[in-house]
């Protein structure tokens, strides 16, 4: 006997099926994904229902599963990071980040201050962008449509200080071991400052829209309820983590680079709408981080140093001294991990991935349970997933 | 009862707001293009295809072995003052557009060009070969100088 | 319908045809011009739909087929759609897979035949009008549940139980909605609660009374949920039913679905038009030679406001969707119907 089904029955009354013999009650098994509308990418959720009601959910992973890692280890680290580009393919820029610090942590060489200026200054840009996805695709789950049309709007001027930045519009493959690649083009800070003051006054269009309507607040409000607790034992991270209240990030609380001369807050959910950790507080905390990357490209481009772009001593092939280096850098998606183990060769021996949708993800196990399908969207959604660097 | 109209009033005034959000976009101007009558300028550093300049390569094979996807083949024929370069061919198919190629070449022969549009309905025609069999180009220094080849400056020895 | 069956009299002349045969040639013209005034609307509001939700958007909506923006996009896609394979799934309840797309539209189609276009311009001048069209318009029901079931995808069947609860449901508001004109107008005959309007703005049963006007309110939102769109479009759902009912349909079948879905908005609005909004009665003096044309455009009106709360909202939730229904609507729609009765007692001298 199926306990999820005994389990409907308690909660019709229970003496429902002693009333009606004949009336056998039996789960619905439903495959959601990985051609799903609103999976994003190819996620597969296994879920049985009971009518609306969803009884379990079972995220099936490894659709868009590239080896990631193990390429790692046949090609040097230059190469490599263009496979980062491709794990989280919304927010390049912070996985070359991760990825380039952990290299340099290992190989022990300093990074040139402009260079650093520039990599924050890409980085939160990349947040940005990444974050503006979330919330139009959000929005997209719930219904609507418009939302999406103008998060795109304004995430293509950063694709087009991107593209002159680096000539790449999504896989910028701009960071290099030791700097950056290219050297900003003229009129780079002018750029971004105007796409800022823009921006900012852009984010209270988008509360307006989506956030504080009425229907979103309904159907986002304790929907997906995430405790502490759960998202520890998970190892949520990012905004999904600070949604739940909890004020941890790895810019401020373990910084890399030079995070630590910035100065933002750490959003965390406040619970406004309902209960601190349900999906419009993960999905407010997106919405001011953008308003906290604004303040942070503002300092760093005012602090913009003139100087090399790479360490000068660096060889165009970089050849990584035997040892190991973890480091953990925020993505936009959370914390992203690069546990590199070279032995000397001209590659890395062996390349650790932690990606932080892939811990994010496995939440929906716990919370999905008990909600309504469309819930269960809702919540999806909340997450941000990216399948790229959940299967790397 | 009052948190019931104040529901009612949130909501219709949260839809009325969205709505005027909404219809002044509609006497905005699109900012979209009108694709292909209309065409975004390239930065010059965009990545388009990769374009190799014949004229400059001198087959080194410093971009095949910069390549981390391996979609540049290049073959060469003979030694020394008779190599020859038979074949450079890049599988587009497979080059992911990193732009990784460029930086070794000592001659700047392989560059990132700002085209874009070439879909093709034959995957093996995304196969380009610059150089024809027919026409192999001499790598050595002595006899690309004669053949009127671009000859990079003796400033260091590339591997 | 009279002076069509009268138009074939006269052109066979006088005596030639039996009352019964012109009957029927009456009856098939008329549902032939309104099953090509159902589709060409289709045609119209779904170049609308995607021009104004582009322009919402910040975007052109399509531009290419015919001269000016793109204004024979949807003839090309009718062409394209035309020449798709016909698919039905292997597992699928053939008949009713088969039947479904034409109940649906048939529905829609029925209802059309009492909407008062004009002065004399009706199909069908029923004395139960205003009920006739709620009753064939219900049968879109029957339509949505059947292409669920019949299609045997759990996606589909979703859809289904959805828009057969929604659909039901909101038929009460609607009703609702307008009991308080038909208290007003005395009638359930269409042209008689348009000719009750006319003589001026105020006259309009919208803005008779504050009761009214909320009731339209009601009317207006308990109609988009009845053709089934955003913030009401649960049976489709994009982003969580894949497609809803219509998942497994494509091509011609498709076709009927999306043709049945415009003609219904459109219905919906002409509903509204004729009831609330005063039908082909205008302010504007000296515009009296085409009051079809009035009565289309405030129809159109309505429906671009329709497209616009689409391209605007979120949708709700099933059970919010219900409390929107039950809990919030037909009270309202109960008090307004009561309020119009207590205004009428005491401001307006009965006849």
């Amino acid at each position: 006997m199926n306990p999820a089904i005994d389990g409907v029955a308690a909660s019709r009354g229970g003496d429902d099926r002693a009333a009606l013999p004949r009336l056998k009650s039996e789960l619905l098994e439903l495959n959601m994904g990985p051609q799903h509308p609103s999976t994003h990418g190819v996620l597969r959720l296994l879920i049985h229902t009971d009518g609306e009601i969803v009884h379990s959910v079972r995220p099936y992973i490894g659709y868009l599963h590239r080896c990631a890692e193990k390429i790692g280890e046949g090609c040097d680290c230059r190469q490599f990071v263009v496979y980062t580009d491709r794990l989280d393919y919304l927010a390049p820029m912070n996985c070359n980040f991760g990825y380039v610090v952990a290299v340099e942590k290992l190989m022990g060489i300093a990074v040139p201050e402009r260079a650093e200026h520039i990599r924050v200054i890409c980085a939160e840009l990349q947040r940005i962008a990444s974050h503006l996805i979330a919330f139009g695709t959000f929005g997209l789950d719930m219904g609507a449509w418009t939302p999406l049309l103008y998060a795109f709007r304004e995430r293509e001027v950063i694709l087009n200080i991107f593209e002159r930045l680096c000539g790449g519009r999504m896989l910028y493959n701009y960071y290099d071991i030791g700097g950056v690649r290219f050297d900003l083009p003229d009129g780079f800070a002018e750029e971004v400052v105007d796409f800022i003051d823009m921006f900012e006054r852009k984010l209270d269009e988008y509360n307006t829209l989506l956030s504080y309507n009425k229907i979103f607040i309904e159907r986002t409000a304790d929907v997906g309820v995430l405790s502490v607790a759960d998202a520890n034992a998970y190892g949520c991270t990012g905004p999904v983590l600070r949604g739940s209240g909890v004020a941890w990030d790895c810019r401020r609380d373990d910084p890399y680079s030079i995070y630590d001369r910035f100065e933002f807050d750490v959003p965390t959910g406040q619970g406004e709408m309902g209960t601190v950790g349900d999906s419009w507080d993960r999905y407010m905390v997106r919405i001011r981080e953008m308003a906290e990357s604004c303040r942070i490209v503002r300092q760093a481009v005012k602090a913009l140093p003139e100087g090399p772009i790479r360490t000068p001593e660096l060889k165009k092939i970089v050849k990584v001294p035997a040892g190991a280096a973890y480091t953990r850098t925020e993505s936009s998606k959370g914390e992203l991990g690069f546990y590199v183990i070279a032995d000397g060769g001209a590659t890395p021996f062996r390349l650790k991935i932690r990606s932080p949708s892939f811990s994010n993800l496995h939440v929906i196990e716990k919370i999905g349970p008990g909600q309504m399908i469309s819930d269960l969207v809702a919540t999806v959604g909340s997450l941000d997933l990216v399948l790229g660097e959940i299967d790397r | 009862m009052r948190q019931y109209f104040a529901d009612i009033w949130h909501a219709l005034m949260s839809t009325f707001q969205g709505m005027g959000i909404t219809i002044k976009h509609v006497v905005k101007k699109p900012v979209t293009l009108q694709y292909p009558d209309e065409r975004w300028v390239l930065p010059e550093r965009f990545r388009g295809f990769v374009h190799l300049d014949t004229n400059r390569c001198n087959a080194c094979l410093q971009c095949a072995k910069a390549c981390p996807v391996s979609c540049i083949y290049i073959d060469t024929e003979g030694k020394g003052v008779d190599r020859y370069m038979t074949r450079y061919a890049v599988d587009f198919n497979k080059c992911i557009w990193c732009g990784l190629c460029n930086e070794p070449c000592p001659t700047n022969a392989i560059t990132m060009s700002h085209d874009y549009d070439h879909a093709l309905y034959f995957r093996q025609k995304l196969v380009y070969e610059f150089v024809s069999p027919e026409r192999p180009i001499p790598t050595h220094k002595q006899k690309r100088a004669e053949m009127g080849f671009f000859v990079e400056e003796e400033e260091e020895d590339h591997g | 319908m009279e002076q069509v069956t009268a138009l074939f009299a006269r052109i066979a002349g006088a005596g030639t045809l039996s009352p019964q045969l012109l009957l029927w040639l009456g009856a098939l013209t008329m549902a032939l011009i309104m099953a090509l005034v159902m589709a060409a609307c289709a045609i119209v509001f779904t170049w609308a739909e995607r021009k104004v939700a582009g322009f919402i958007q910040s975007r052109y909506g399509p531009m290419r087929v015919g001269r000016w923006h793109g204004i024979a996009q949807p003839i090309a896609d009718m062409l394209k759609i035309l020449q798709k394979e016909d698919i039905i799934p292997a597992d699928a309840d053939r008949k009713f897979f088969i039947l479904a797309p034409f109940v649906l539209f048939i529905g829609s189609l029925m209802a059309w035949a009492a909407i008062p276009f004009a002065p004399g311009f009706v199909a069908a001048d029923l004395d139960m009008g205003l009920l006739y069209i709620f009753a064939a318009s219900s049968l879109v029901t029957i339509g949505i549940l059947m292409s669920g079931w019949a299609s045997n995808n759990k996606w589909s069947l979703y859809g289904a139980a959805r828009g057969a609860a929604q659909i039901v449901s909101y038929e009460i508001p609607l009703a609702l909605a307008v009991v308080p004109v038909v208290l007003y107008a005395g009638s359930l005959n269409m042209t008689d609660i348009v000719v009750a309007q006319q003589g001026g703005i105020w006259k309009w049963f919208a803005l008779r009374n504050p009761f009214l006007f909320v009731s339209f309110l009601i009317y207006f939102l308990a109609s988009i949920a009845e053709v089934n769109r955003t913030p009401f479009d649960l049976p489709e759902t994009e982003s969580e039913l894949v497609a809803g009912y219509h998942t497994e349909y494509s091509g011609m079948r498709f076709a009927f679905f999306f043709l049945a879905e415009y003609a219904n908005l459109f219905l919906v609005s002409c509903i509204a038009t004729a009831v609330f909004l005063g039908g082909w009665g205008h302010p504007v003096p000296g515009l009296n030679f085409a009051p079809a044309l009035v009565f289309l455009a405030k129809a159109v009106l309505l429906v671009l406001a329709q497209i616009w709360i689409r391209w605007t909202l979120p949708r709700l939730r099933v059970d919010q969707l219900m409390h929107v229904c039950w809990k919030v609507m037909i009270p309202l729609a109960l008090v307004c119907l009561a309020g119009s009765g207590v205004w009428m007692l005491a401001f307006v001298r009965f006849a």
